[in-house]
């Protein structure tokens, strides 16, 4: 039976998670440099590793309130298509092998705004964890910056 | 796994362009050979040799299309070769046609685009080379090189399988007489063994070897093996010492060099604070003996810097080579007669710089051949040469590097630009215009008809794209014009970019960053000074009317109510504006990062730099912020602006 590495992380009281070789590493959040004219979503630029990274808010990405940063604020640095992308999100202490047969498509009761990069629901004992897809989900955040969200 | 394919594709692409520049230097010299008797055989061995290899490594990689498109331009030089024959236009334009497809079916690979169908022009080439009178048996199997050159790269999956060095020469035996051999060291770093045959070799033998680490190119293509073949394998032994003295080098590895000692720069000045401050805590002899060896470190990084710099510096050349086609093709169109004349392009210059380049250098020549160059008989009454020639010169001065683009056309007519700057809007100034104004008129935004919009469609841009490259590059340009006589355009260019100077100045709660190139002068702005005008603002500076922009305004940052500003002033003469910000707080070199991602890229923004504490500080584009803003009064009235002046 064929199974997958996730890191776990929660927004807003959620439990998300994306495949493990997605996340180039998580960091404690430091100094975010606002950038102007960027997106509402992104809070700004940090250096992580030498480069340069854009954080994006995901509280403000998935439509939640901001909250102020605190110790168990996490960013996640996260690598596709050659892009390094920085994630803000509550918290993230977890890593979790998910079976494929936990795996459930995302349903009806995930319409809606989070649908579009949703890759499934999982659930591990008693915990709904929802599986993002990175590609969708920076995908459909480059269709917010160029509606102008 | 992916990532070596992707390495290895790296490498057939920076090969393939290799052959590529080859390819078009060597079909000019064979064009001009057009009616000649015989082409000059060297140039049109080169030529072969460049399509043969190009072919080789398209197959290795899989690329169908680029591998049979090669191998029919082959197989046509290889019949005007062998029948000894000369070439006809119809000919060398189908070369061009064939040449252009191939570069084009490369180009489709690397950007990942649908494979180029390459079907047609094979076989028009196919119908060429069946034309040519040759005793040639182009698709018997006969051996695709009779010296050639083997390249063998061990690896333990070879060796496993039992094929090492002994086997590759007993192989090489069957096939002919190995006339030298010798150890290098590829461009991955690994050992390799490098061997010059003499003997001939069948395409299946090759194909076979191939997947045995066994890679061949010709060295002296179809000849004979008969008097010349000592000479051949002489010129065989020194094409292995002179590759033996270079490594290809990816230029990702030297960003990241180069980002490594950045890091050394930023941690070298934090030393240096503490230095400084640990000044009173410390017996006078270690501090000094500290400052020293600071100092001395400062010494150090600044040559290895330059050291890797220069490294990454490649000659304008490469700039150039492409515009002799363009040339050419356009003159045909317009017929037009143009000779290039290139000078200098062994000058050197950050590679970057030169991929930034090309489309700015390619739009001034285009536009010199197509409004520059006069029409033959326009030429022959004005008592000129019929062919008018087109200068491209490179020349380097201490941290720049200046390129010259001339024509010996008809030079700009003053008034036509003055009457087209009128009918857009532009405000023109009465009197005779000087190349400082002609140059303005001609780079404003809206003078020329192809706009901003067409650098994506690709087609080519107006001279405001050609300016605003340049002012993004930290460059500068001159115009020289003299009606009958022709046209100069000077560039002037930083020699790299990684690292530059900047002020760094204060505006709310945040530093900024502004690369010193892009600044003319700094000024202090008293706040009472400021007029309102129209919703735009504006100063008295040097006895003249100077637009400013607040940056905190035009980055949305919390105002600060101050009684005087610092004024970075940006362009000069009629598009001079003043940036304000609160307080200039410093002055320093900084390691310029780029800020790629779609998600942070504003116009604003260029890069972003550590000062040392590892926060990001952003490095903004002034140029680019003075050109909004002046988009912006352009729209509410310059016009007021002028009358005030």
């Amino acid at each position: 039976m064929s199974a997958e590495n996730y890191i776990l992380f929660t927004i807003a009281g959620t439990s998300y998670a994306l495949p493990s070789q997605d996340v180039a590493h998580v960091e404690m959040v430091e100094q975010i440099t606002r950038v102007p004219n960027a997106p509402a979503f992104v809070d700004g630029v940090v250096f992580s590793r030498g480069q340069v990274v854009p954080a994006i808010n995901m509280r403000a990405r998935f439509g939640f309130e901001r909250a102020p940063l605190d110790v168990s604020s996490r960013l996640l640095v996260v690598q596709s298509r050659g892009r390094s992308v920085g994630l803000l999100v509550d918290a993230c202490r977890e890593f979790m092998t998910v079976p494929e047969s936990a795996v459930h498509p995302p349903g009806e009761a995930l319409s809606g705004l989070s649908a579009q990069y949703v890759e499934g629901v999982a659930s591990v004992g008693d915990r709904l964890i929802v599986l993002l897809g990175l590609e969708r989900l920076l995908g459909s955040t480059e269709h917010a910056v160029a509606a102008g969200a | 796994m992916s990532d070596q394919l992707d390495s290895f594709l790296d490498d057939y692409f920076a090969e393939a362009e290799e052959h590529l520049a080859v390819i078009r230097r060597a079909l000019l010299i064979l064009e001009q050979s057009i009616g000649r008797p015989r082409p000059d055989a060297a140039n049109l061995e080169e030529l072969f040799r460049s399509f043969h290899s190009l072919k080789g490594i398209a197959g290795m990689v899989d690329h169908r299309e680029t591998e049979t498109l090669a191998h029919e331009l082959e197989s046509y030089l290889r019949a005007i070769r062998e029948g000894d024959t000369a070439i006809n236009t119809a000919g060398m334009d189908a070369l061009i046609k064939g040449a252009g497809t191939l570069e084009a079916s490369i180009a489709a690979r690397r950007a990942n685009a649908p494979a180029v169908d390459t079907a047609a022009i094979a076989a028009e080439l196919r119908g060429f080379a069946a034309a040519t009178p040759s005793d040639a048996r182009a698709d018997a199997p006969v051996a695709i090189a009779a010296n050639c050159s083997c390249i063998f790269t061990p690896s333990p999956a070879l060796i496993a399988r039992g094929i090492n060095v002994d086997v590759v020469r007993a192989r090489l035996r069957e096939i002919g007489e190995i006339i030298s051999a010798a150890p290098m060291i590829t461009s991955q770093g690994a050992v390799a063994f490098q061997f010059a045959v003499r003997g001939t070799l069948t395409d299946e033998q090759a194909a076979a070897w191939r997947n045995d680490g066994m890679a061949f190119s010709a060295i002296a293509p179809g000849s004979a093996i008969g008097p010349t073949a000592s000479e051949d394998s002489g010129a065989a032994a020194g094409a292995i010492l002179s590759s033996g003295h270079y490594v290809r080098v990816d230029l990702a590895r030297l960003d990241e060099l180069m980002r490594m000692i950045g890091n050394l720069v930023i941690l070298r000045s934090r030393l240096n604070d503490t230095v400084e401050r640990s000044e009173r805590h410390l017996p006078a002899a270690h501090y000094r003996a500290m400052q020293d060896d600071a100092e001395a470190i400062e010494r150090e990084l600044r040559e290895l810097r330059e050291g890797v710099m220069r490294v990454r510096l490649v000659p304008v050349g490469e700039i150039f080579r492409r515009m002799p086609f363009m040339v050419r093709d356009l003159a045909r169109e317009t017929g037009r007669s143009v000779n290039v004349v290139m000078s200098g392009h062994d000058t050197k210059i950050d590679k970057f710089l030169v991929e930034r380049m090309m489309d700015p250098v390619l739009h001034i020549v285009r536009n010199a051949v197509s409004h520059g160059v006069e029409s033959p008989e326009e030429r022959q009454a004005s008592g000129k040469p019929l062919a008018a020639t087109l200068r491209l010169g490179a020349s380097a001065s201490g941290e720049t590097v200046v390129i010259e683009i001339a024509d010996d056309g008809r030079g700009i007519d003053a008034e036509r630009v003055a009457a087209r700057a009128r009918l857009v809007g532009l405000p023109v100034p009465s009197g005779p215009l000087d190349n400082a104004t002609l140059l303005e008129l001609i780079s404003a935004p809206g003078f020329s008809t192809r706009d901003k919009s067409d650098r994506v469609s690709g087609r080519g841009f107006g001279m405001n794209v050609v300016r605003e490259t340049l002012q993004e590059l930290g460059g500068r340009m001159q115009l020289e014009t003299e009606r009958g006589h022709g046209t100069r355009f000077i560039i002037e260019l930083p020699l790299t970019l990684a690292i530059t100077a900047a002020m760094l100045a204060r505006v709310g709660d945040q530093v900024f960053a502004i690369p010193q190139a892009s600044v003319r002068e700094v000024a202090e702005i008293e706040a009472a000074s400021i007029r309102a005008l129209q919703g735009s603002e504006i100063v008295e500076f040097r006895g003249a009317p100077l637009p400013v922009v607040r940056l905190s305004s035009a980055l949305g940052c919390r105002e600060t109510p101050l009684d005087r500003f610092h004024a970075f002033v940006v362009g000069s003469g009629a598009a001079a504006v003043g940036i304000l910000v609160d307080r200039i707080v410093g002055h320093r070199e900084i390691v310029v990062r780029a800020t790629s991602d779609p998600l942070i890229r504003v116009d604003a923004v260029t890069g972003a730099t550590d000062l040392g504490d590892g926060r990001a500080v952003l490095i903004l584009d002034v140029a680019a912020i003075a050109r909004q803003a002046r988009d912006r009064g352009a729209r509410r009235g310059l016009a007021v602006v002028k009358d005030i002046a």
